[in-house]
């Protein structure tokens, strides 16, 4: 309870320019987009910004929980890759398995999820070993599957739906990534697992003195985490329409550097899906910078990782005027 | 060494030496090829970069940071390495000093963006990686010059039997060992990995730790990154994708936690060997190469677990 009392205090007292860091970086890095290109700010190309976002953010809000609690899950890129070759696979082309493919593609996330979770929850180990050792059963499994081809083929209407645009505007996949987001802040500010994960992230010995069910807090949060990683595969596959061998490889790096961007650091207990989203915003949005100013690739890698660089400097600047302690 | 210090070298072997003698034992037993002398300067052949790299790791996580750059780190210096081998072939000496220094240097510049940013080293490092990626790619997109003989015999040759190479981490280990554990900067260094604020409140600068540990982490890939080169015989951009986690993996098989304040060199070189010996022996069992990969990644994690006592029993 005292863990609660005192982060509600400090929540007065300091009007938190520590959450809003992320949001003022993600402001000023859209006023340069807008700078470099005015079609920045046009509809259409924030809506398609969005839509490719979908994928990472989708993924990013599951991570959120577990880095609350201050975990980590380097497996969410094979899983998103497991995700959409078991859809593809399971869907075969026919209408009929449409259900049947996400439906399969969302057990098998939530499988890795509850396995990562009862091994880091009952074992107590290094979440980051466990999490990159899981990475690479999976990535194995998905390989031994595809037989290192890319197999399977996505149902009629999976596509069309889920990569269209209602009323000929608005992308079902924007709708989809806000959708996720709105749920994970939900999830966050008003479930019992929301609050649980918070505390048991503030301080794990204080929460399980005061009765809360650490393990059982732990193993559902890392299943959220292999259920959103398994949407956001959905996702991917839903963009691209075809489910290659590993389409989510390395993609856990961007979902991390999104999470702690947004503001969840490693330490657990503070951030949210909030500004996960925002984190999520601002790598794009430097990619896509480097991609406007056209840029060759090599020189887009150098760059994205100047600007993650940059705006996590920027981020933890701000942060330290709010109050906020750094960690080194 | 002093005797008492062989002594408790001796009782705390760490476990994962247990498990590389248990996987020798199997491999002796059931494969004939294992044992033959070829086989094993193999073994030690392909295990010096990963041992190189890991010891390099270790000065970074035993502080309490990471850093994931040294993988592209090794991919720029073995294709600058390979191109200035190329160029200037009389002047190999002068060339592996400068390709060790720019290791170094890059290594420095993590650790003062870190001091100066006040930034998360796995965020800073993260974004060093794409920043090399991108820098090897601007150099070139495909394998690029010739190394030079002196470094391929350092990778690939023996002297009386003994791979070369063995010798070079060797003496690494051993001055990993005493910088790390034997000396006034390593117990620095843990303390600051146990409690940052701790060793801060007790007067440690916590910024010239940081400095020179990133320092040691990159001056090893730059070595690593020669026994690359001398390995692949050539400039190849992608050498080094993915060996920042594979020398993450190694260190805490090795019985240093991830959030620092403990570090063993023994067990870390223990650590190298089981996986090599581990790869080696699929092989040999002609495992295929996707079970191979599930295999591994399960090793990991039953290893992490069986790791698991000795840690309860210290908490750090």
């Amino acid at each position: 309870m005292s863990a609660l009392t005192e982060s509600a205090l400090r929540a007065n007292r300091l009007p938190s320019l520590e959450k809003a860091a992320v949001w003022i970086v993600l402001i000023v890095l859209l006023g340069l987009a807008g700078l470099a290109s005015e079609a920045f700010f046009k509809f259409n190309y924030l809506a398609n910004l969005l839509r490719q976002a979908a994928p990472v953010g989708i993924t990013a809000v599951g991570v959120t929980f577990v880095m609350l609690l201050r975990g980590v899950d380097l497996s969410v890129g094979a899983i998103v890759s497991m995700s959409a070759v078991t859809c593809a696979l399971v869907m075969n082309g026919l209408p009929g398995n449409l259900w049947i493919g996400v439906a399969a593609a969302c057990a098998c996330g939530a499988a890795v999820g509850l396995a990562n979770g009862l091994v880091i929850a009952y074992g107590r180990v290094s979440p980051f070993i466990v999490t990159l050792g899981m990475s690479i059963v999976v990535y194995g499994i998905v390989q031994m599957g595809t037989g290192g081809t890319a197999r399977g083929i996505v149902s009629p209407g999976f596509r069309e739906v889920l990569n269209g645009r209602i009323g000929g505007v608005l992308p079902v996949l924007v709708v989809c990534l806000l959708a996720a987001v709105a749920i994970g802040i939900f999830v966050q500010s008003r479930l019992r697992f929301g609050r649980s994960v918070y505390l048991v992230g503030a301080n794990p010995e204080a929460a399980r003195l005061a009765g809360l069910p650490v393990e059982r807090v732990t193993v559902a949060a890392y299943v959220v985490a292999g259920l959103f990683a398994a949407l956001g595969g959905l996702a991917l596959l839903a963009r691209t329409g075809v489910s290659g061998t590993n389409p989510g490889a390395g993609m856990e790096f961007d979902v991390l550097a999104a999470v702690v961007l947004g503001g969840t650091t490693f330490a657990g207990g503070r951030g949210g899906v909030g500004g996960t989203f925002a984190g999520v915003m601002v790598l794009l949005i430097a990619l896509n910078l480097a991609n406007v100013a056209g840029l060759p690739y090599a020189a887009q890698l150098a760059i994205k990782g100047f600007i993650i660089i940059a705006a996590s400097a920027a981020h933890s600047w701000i942060g330290s005027r709010g109050g906020g302690r750094n960690d080194e | 060494m002093r005797p008492l210090a062989i002594a408790s070298l001796y009782q705390g072997l760490p476990r994962i030496w247990w498990a590389l003698l248990a996987l020798v034992v199997i491999g002796v037993l059931l494969v004939p090829q294992f044992r033959t002398g070829s086989n094993i300067v193999n073994i030690f052949q392909q295990s010096a970069t990963l041992a190189i790299l890991s010891i390099g790791q270790a000065f970074v996580i035993a502080g309490g940071m990471i850093d994931l750059s040294v993988g592209q780190l090794v991919g720029l210096v073995t294709v600058v390495a390979c191109m200035m081998f190329e160029r200037f072939p009389d002047s190999v000496a002068l060339v592996v000093a400068g390709c060790v220094l720019l290791g170094a240097a890059i290594g420095l510049v993590n650790g003062e963006l870190i001091n100066r940013l006040r930034m998360p080293p796995l965020i800073l490092t993260f974004g060093m990686l794409s920043v090399l990626q991108g820098g090897i790619f601007l150099l070139t997109d495909r394998s690029v010059g010739q190394v030079a003989p002196p470094i391929a015999f350092l990778s690939n040759g023996t002297l009386l039997g003994v791979p070369v190479s063995l010798f070079l981490v060797a003496a690494v280990g051993l001055a990993a060992h005493y910088g790390l554990q034997r000396s006034v900067f390593g117990w620095h260094l843990l303390a600051m990995g146990n409690s940052a604020a701790s060793a801060r409140k007790a007067g440690l600068g916590l910024a010239r730790l940081t400095r020179w540990s990133y320092l040691v982490s990159g001056l090893c890939a730059g070595i690593a990154a020669l026994l690359v080169a001398g390995r692949l015989g050539t400039g190849f951009p992608n050498a080094g994708n993915g060996l920042e986690l594979d020398a993450i993996v190694a260190v805490v098989l090795g019985g240093t936690p991830l959030k620092g304040g403990r570090v063993s060199v023994v067990g870390i070189l223990g650590a190298v060997l089981f996986l090599g010996v581990m790869n080696n022996l699929l092989n040999l069992f002609q495992v295929p190469a996707f079970t191979q990969i599930v295999i591994k990644g399960l090793i990991v994690i039953v290893a992490i677990l069986a790791d698991r006592p000795a840690r309860a029993a210290r908490p750090a």
